[in-house]
């Protein structure tokens, strides 16, 4: 087990590296920074003079190779708009990502599992097609939408919650509902389907025909079944998470990674977004690491040699 | 012997889009106690539907439409859900076909017997634990305290198939359903499963419902027979009756069909054409296409089980004046 997570951590490597790569290579796609910096009338010598400064005009593969030797020491470069280093700005806005990711899960997790569970048992029942009809307002809703029509109802007309801002668990609500719909409604879906398969295993049978309540029957020998596949999609789902996070904190001036990634991009403040990017990325890898870890605990039959 | 299981005009009946499937249409038979009786048939016979009738296991769109199953004087079919629950796994327990997919894979061995024991004994984890390992010892399950924390995916098939009998009788049942229970097993293993399962019923007084479409597991397991076709005992009788004389010529095709070691050379005879389409049973005999002995009568009236004498029923005309001999009639 701890050899397999050790080697699991080592993997990660050569992908940070290819991430590492993909995010210096923005730079150059994203066009001259040093025009960028300088004023529009600066001279060409002046150009000339900074980039040899930069140490832009050195090899693509040499400046790579000294970028990838920064970033080990946690040096992404200096922010021009915060005029510091990029790294601790993106560092001190992950906690309020965090917290709404978490808080989204969690909706999303209090919704579908016995939304799941209800309409796989209760399959074709009105239930059932409320549910998957459902799921299927709630995947095609659009984040920034649903936002909006929150906003709208909930804190203009209503004045129950705040319009934006973070702070106390009521600004948390309407990003964490916004956020959470879509995910909710992928896995009602997905545990719906794995439940009904599940219901109709052999062992699931043996179960009743042992006289065990039906709750019991469901819950203890289908509902942890059916969490395999579920636990896979969850985890690829932090991609999702995440990418649904830039929307819902610009709508909700939520002061996340993604709202500051959003910023960083329309200002080019390259340093802060291959911070963002690679802190992301680091996030995702973890997730996925998390959930291979659950699989152990889930499934016996898993064994990781 | 006193009567344990009473089936009387059992129809189970599946509600499909495409009409209503009389899977099982008026099936009678009793088991005695500590009687071993088998119930052969091809696949789609309604052999199974049957069996999970009795346990009340039959799911939608299928439902019991009609008939009596006295369990000790009980109707199985009045009783309520839990009342059904407290029966199920106790006084009769099941085992079935797959043994590789009947087991929960992520719970121990241990975790699934001894559930049942806790939940029909009321006794604490310990004494089930010690109860489970005792069984697990009895179904010959070698240093069962350690298969015991296993979890099946580390077992063979032959060993997962006795720990599922040592789970279905861990509450001395007095009933156990064995649905094909060495069908997904190889020979050697066949072999050792149905001698433990004899041995068990003459041990604990079990009586044994067996399921199966294999007549060589007929003859070497149980007293009684009745054979099935397309929802209906055709034929019901003791062993050895059944295949010195088979009455009906279904059951007399089944055994044709069956190679025997001294007539290896012999082409295999098979019964022509196949089992009828549920949704639309043939009128009179459901057996008459495929039935080299057909007359008129088959063809536009249903047969009664006729009663030939006191352990021998069959479903055909043939029989209905005197009794035929079918290996005479097939010569001449």
């Amino acid at each position: 087990m701890v050899k397999y997570f050790i080697r699991r951590v080592l993997q990660t490597i050569p992908v940070l590296l290819i991430i590492s790569f993909i995010i210096f290579s923005l730079v150059f796609v994203a066009g001259d920074p040093v025009a960028l910096m300088l004023p529009e009338d600066a001279s060409f010598e002046d150009v000339e003079n900074l980039r040899e400064a930069l140490g832009l005009d050195r090899p693509f593969l040499v400046q790579y190779g000294s970028y990838v030797v920064n970033l080990l020491q946690g040096d992404f470069g200096e922010s021009f708009r915060f005029n510091q280093s990029a790294l601790p700005i993106v560092l001190d806005r992950l906690p309020a990502t965090i917290e709404l990711a978490v808080a989204a899960m969690l909706v999303a997790i209090v919704i579908s599992i016995p939304l799941g569970i209800w309409s796989a048992t209760k399959r074709n029942s009105s239930l059932d097609l409320l549910a998957t009809g459902g799921a299927v307002i709630g995947k095609a809703m659009p984040n920034f939408w649903l936002g909006i029509m929150l906003i709208l109802l909930f804190s203009v007309t209503l004045g129950w919650f705040p319009v934006s801002g973070r702070g106390t668990m009521l600004h948390l609500v309407l990003p964490a509902i916004t956020l959470g719909t879509g995910i909710a409604a992928e896995m009602t879906r997905l545990i719906r389907s794995s439940m009904i398969d599940i219901l109709n295993q052999d062992y699931v049978r043996t179960a009743k025909s042992k006289g065990i309540h039906d709750f019991f029957v469901v819950y203890k020998h289908a509902f942890r079944n059916s969490l395999i596949p579920v636990v896979t999609i969850t985890a690829l789902q932090t991609s999702t998470v995440v990418g649904g996070a830039l929307i819902t904190e610009t709508v909700f001036s939520w002061p996340g990674l993604g709202q500051l990634l959003i910023q960083a991009v329309n200002t080019r403040d390259m340093a802060v977004v291959q911070a963002c990017v690679f802190v992301i990325a680091i996030l995702v890898i973890l997730m996925n690491l998390f959930a291979d870890l659950l699989y152990r605990l889930l499934d016996p039959r898993i064994k990781y040699n | 012997m006193t009567k344990l299981l009473e089936v009387m005009d059992l129809k189970t009946h599946f509600h499909t889009g495409s009409g209503v499937v009389p899977s099982v249409d008026g099936v009678s038979f009793d088991i005695k106690k500590g009687e071993k009786i088998a119930i052969v048939g091809e696949s789609g016979s309604g052999k199974s539907v049957t069996s999970l009738s009795i346990m009340g296991l039959v799911g939608s769109p299928g439902r019991i439409e009609d008939g009596k199953l006295a369990f000790e004087g009980k109707d199985l079919t009045k009783l309520s859900k839990k009342e059904m629950r407290k029966l199920r796994g106790n006084e009769i327990a099941m085992i079935f076909q797959e043994p590789l997919t009947s087991l929960n894979p992520l719970f121990t061995v241990g975790n699934q017997i001894s559930e049942s024991i806790k939940l029909h004994q009321k006794v604490t984890s310990k004494v089930a634990k010690q109860k489970s390992i005792e069984m697990l010892e009895k179904v010959g399950i070698p240093r069962p305290d350690k298969i015991f924390s296993s979890y099946p995916h580390s077992l063979s098939g032959g060993m997962r198939q006795r720990v599922m009998i040592a789970m279905a009788l861990s509450c001395n049942p007095k009933l156990l359903i064995a649905d094909e229970p060495t069908t997904a097993l190889d020979v050697t293993i066949q072999a050792q499963i149905l001698e433990l399962m004899k041995d068990l019923n003459e041990e604990l007084e079990t009586s044994i419902l067996l399921i199966t479409h294999d007549l060589g597991v007929v003859a070497e397991m149980v007293d009684t027979v009745m054979v099935m076709y397309a929802g209906q005992i055709v034929e019901h009788t003791d062993v050895y009756t059944l295949f010195r004389e088979p009455k009906h010529p279904y059951t007399k095709g089944l055994m044709d069909s069956t190679p025997k070691v001294h007539m290896l050379d012999e082409e295999l005879v098979s019964i022509e054409g196949t089992v009828p389409n549920p949704l639309s049973m043939p009128k009179g005999c459901r057996f008459h296409p495929r039935c080299q002995f057909a007359m008129d009568k088959c063809v536009s009236e249903q047969p009664e089980l006729m009663e030939l004498n006191d352990n021998h029923k069959v479903r055909c005309w043939l029989h209905e004046e005197k009794e035929v001999n079918l290996h005479d009639l097939v010569k001449s």
